[in-house]
């Protein structure tokens, strides 16, 4: 029977120099270090690459305490992601949030708790990195940097853009596309003045895939979210150099071990070509492409949770093995719950073995030349690059998203997902394959199966904050920026960050933002405008 | 005869939509029609549709904690408004512990990651044909 990847790549049972043969060394390959960058961004992996873990639950006080958890673990830099109310841009008060405060991520609104969470966090040493919608990230980190003594020129660290498919699958905003793109590009022009060494621009196809897309999907809408975002740059009169080098992929790696490694390594070849033959880029560091990863979490099973521990290692591995930058491992409770101190730390401990135990890093790219891998990666690299170029020929990004294009993507490849599974064409070990009753399934379920609750204690305090305001400022606040989101010129960064200082909520500011495109404060049309 | 209706949808801002949209599928392979709301449905809003669309079952995916404090407010409403229709439950958060404590509110049936497509489907069906 024929053997094929998870993207449905045809495998032979063993590669030989023969498929290799047309290998090109300086033209595809090179060494590490030098374009087109398929074998790394750099020559030498010094110190390995940024260890962090996905970071964030309940209040600002009680993640700030997490983040100091793991940075006393060892971790060398920290990423937040917001509970769902806040990657939503909802504030914990909204009525349909409360129940939900805190309980996936850490609750986010305001100036006070970007404070809070960053508390005693050593900014100016490690790379700060965040999940939480950027155009209120930014501002929050920035303030609190500055009020800390640090110099927010010398930041370092990312913030995720996600401006297309974010109403599709993963976080819905419920803002009109032209409003997220603005606000990704705003954020990136933002940074490319006031914070130069920061990542401003993280595409994150990690979220996306997770609906069940195989690598070489995963990728090519990457490509189209990132191209797109780029041109839109470049349209504001941005220079492409003082941006490129900040740009980030979050790559997604599943359970196709080197499929996954093939993938990464022609992104990064990919990504060179298109920068300096396509957009003009002079600056090699444009040319190439920062890759931080998360393994996956869909690919985490809720029957017999200690399974996902092993899951995990072998996608750190893959990751490591490709060469990433940065790293977070889906905790082993992930199926259940944001991580608990326990799985935080087994997955920072995976990090800390493969690195100083096993090493697999103290050489850059040892897979290449490998006839499979090369092979592989050369495969890759096409399917990713046509079926970008398919996607962009049946309309641009708004068209798509607006028409409804993206949505049925993801719905058809969520489905395609449980039909694999369910057939058994994808094994899992635990649900497919080598079930166990639930009563024989006991190891670690006192760590899985703990609840949080949500923070109602946060809802209240921010309940209490809002009515101690000065309404009158914060009416002028919120009006600039409605007002300046309607001309398209101004960068918003700026006005939210005046409207932040003054104590304005991002629900609030995003209310705002909603209405100045036409569309209602609250998509639930259950809080009221300020205006 | 007509075929089972059912309603399949989540609650909250519960974004995670992979475990919805594989029932929806695995309903309708087994000959029923589902009318899928899809994501950020308060309780009212699923009661309404279920009135709407005279289904005869409620199924919920859950894949975070909010569940615990909407279907307690699902079923009082349901109680309130006088609407026997029989709720079902499924998602990865959903322990054999919790099982318990759903049945007891009233929650006809609830599904663990460990339930099978077969024990899913004919559960549904047996309820389906219970509340017609």
């Amino acid at each position: 029977m024929a053997q094929h990847s998870r993207s449905g790549i045809p495998l032979k049972p063993v590669y030989t120099p023969e498929d290799v043969v047309n290998l090109d060394y300086q033209r595809q390959l090179n060494d590490p270090g030098e374009f087109p960058f398929t074998r790394g961004r750099q020559r030498e992996r010094r110190g390995g690459w940024i260890q962090r873990q996905l970071s964030g639950e309940g209040d600002p006080s009680r993640s700030n305490q997490q983040l100091k958890y793991l940075l006393e673990k060892g971790q060398t830099g920290i990423d937040v992601i917001g509970d769902s109310p806040t990657q939503a841009c909802m504030d914990p008060d909204h009525p349909l949030a409360v129940n939900t405060v805190g309980t996936q991520g850490v609750s986010l609104c305001c100036l006070n708790d970007y404070r809070e969470l960053y508390k005693d966090i050593p900014l100016g040493a490690i790379s700060i990195s965040s999940s939480v919608p950027a155009a209120f990230a930014l501002p929050g980190l920035y303030i609190v940097a500055k009020e800390n003594g640090f110099p927010p020129d010398k930041l370092r660290g990312s913030v995720l853009q996600a401006p297309f498919y974010a109403e599709d699958c993963g976080y819905a905003m419920w803002m009109p596309f032209r409003l997220r793109l603005r606000l990704s590009s705003d954020a990136i022009a933002f940074c490319a003045r006031e914070t130069p060494k920061f990542h401003s621009f993280v595409e994150d196809t990690y979220f996306f895939s997770e609906a069940g897309l195989n690598a070489v999907e995963e990728m090519a809408l990457g490509f189209v979210e990132l191209r797109h975002v780029v041109l839109d740059v470049l349209n504001r009169g941005v220079d492409i150099d003082s941006f490129a080098p900040r740009i980030a992929i979050l790559v997604n790696c599943g359970v196709d071990f080197f499929e996954e490694i093939a993938k990464i390594r022609a992104t990064r070849r990919l990504f060179a070509r298109m920068m300096k033959e396509e957009f003009g880029a002079k600056d090699p560091r444009s040319w190439a492409v920062v890759i931080t990863s998360h393994t996956s979490g869909l690919s985490l099973t809720a029957q017999q949770p200690v399974n996902n521990i092993v899951r995990g290692t072998l996608q750190a591995m893959a990751l490591v093995l490709a060469g990433v930058d940065a790293l977070e491992i889906s905790a082993f409770d992930e199926a259940y719950r944001t991580p608990s101190p326990e799985s935080h730390l087994v997955a920072l401990r995976t990090q800390q073995v493969i690195h100083l135990e096993s090493n697999v890093a103290k050489v850059a790219d040892p897979l290449g030349g490998s006839y499979y891998v090369e092979a592989l990666t050369d495969e890759m690299e096409k399917l990713i690059w046509d079926m970008t170029m398919e996607i962009e020929a049946k309309g641009t990004p708004a068209e798509l998203s607006d028409s409804g294009w993206f949505r049925t993507f993801f719905e058809e490849r969520m489905d395609r997902y449980y039909s694999q599974i369910s057939s058994g064409e994808l094994p899992k070990v635990g649900v497919s394959v080598h079930i166990v009753p639930d009563n024989e399934d006991n190891l670690l379920r006192d760590v899985v199966e703990l609840k949080i609750q949500p923070c109602w204690a946060h809802v209240e305090h921010i309940k209490e904050f809002k009515r101690n305001r000065d309404r009158n400022r914060i009416e002028s606040v919120l009006r600039n920026v409605y007002e300046k989101a309607e001309t398209e010129d101004e960068n918003l960064i700026y006005p939210i960050m005046v409207a932040m200082e003054s104590g304005a909520s991002m629900g609030e500011i995003a209310g705002v933002l909603r209405m100045a495109y036409g569309f209602p404060y609250d998509p639930h049309g259950l809080m009221e405008s300020p205006l | 005869m007509r075929r089972v209706r059912v309603l399949i949808g989540i609650l909250g801002l519960d974004q995670h939509e992979v475990g919805a949209v594989a029932v929806s599928r695995m309903l309708r392979d087994a000959g029923m029609e589902v009318i899928y709301t899809g994501r950020f449905n308060t309780p009212e809003m699923i009661i309404k549709t279920s009135i709407q669309e005279d289904v005869d079952l409620i199924g919920l995916s859950c894949h975070s904690w909010e569940y615990l404090y909407f279907v307690p407010e699902l079923m009082e409403l349901l109680a309130e408004k006088k609407v026997d229709i029989p709720v079902v439950l499924g998602g990865s958060v959903i322990t054999p512990g919790d099982r318990v404590n759903l049945t007891k509110q009233g929650v006809a049936a609830a599904f663990c990651p460990s339930s099978t497509d077969h024990e899913i489907v004919e559960a549904i069906k047996a309820l389906a044909a219970g509340s017609g």
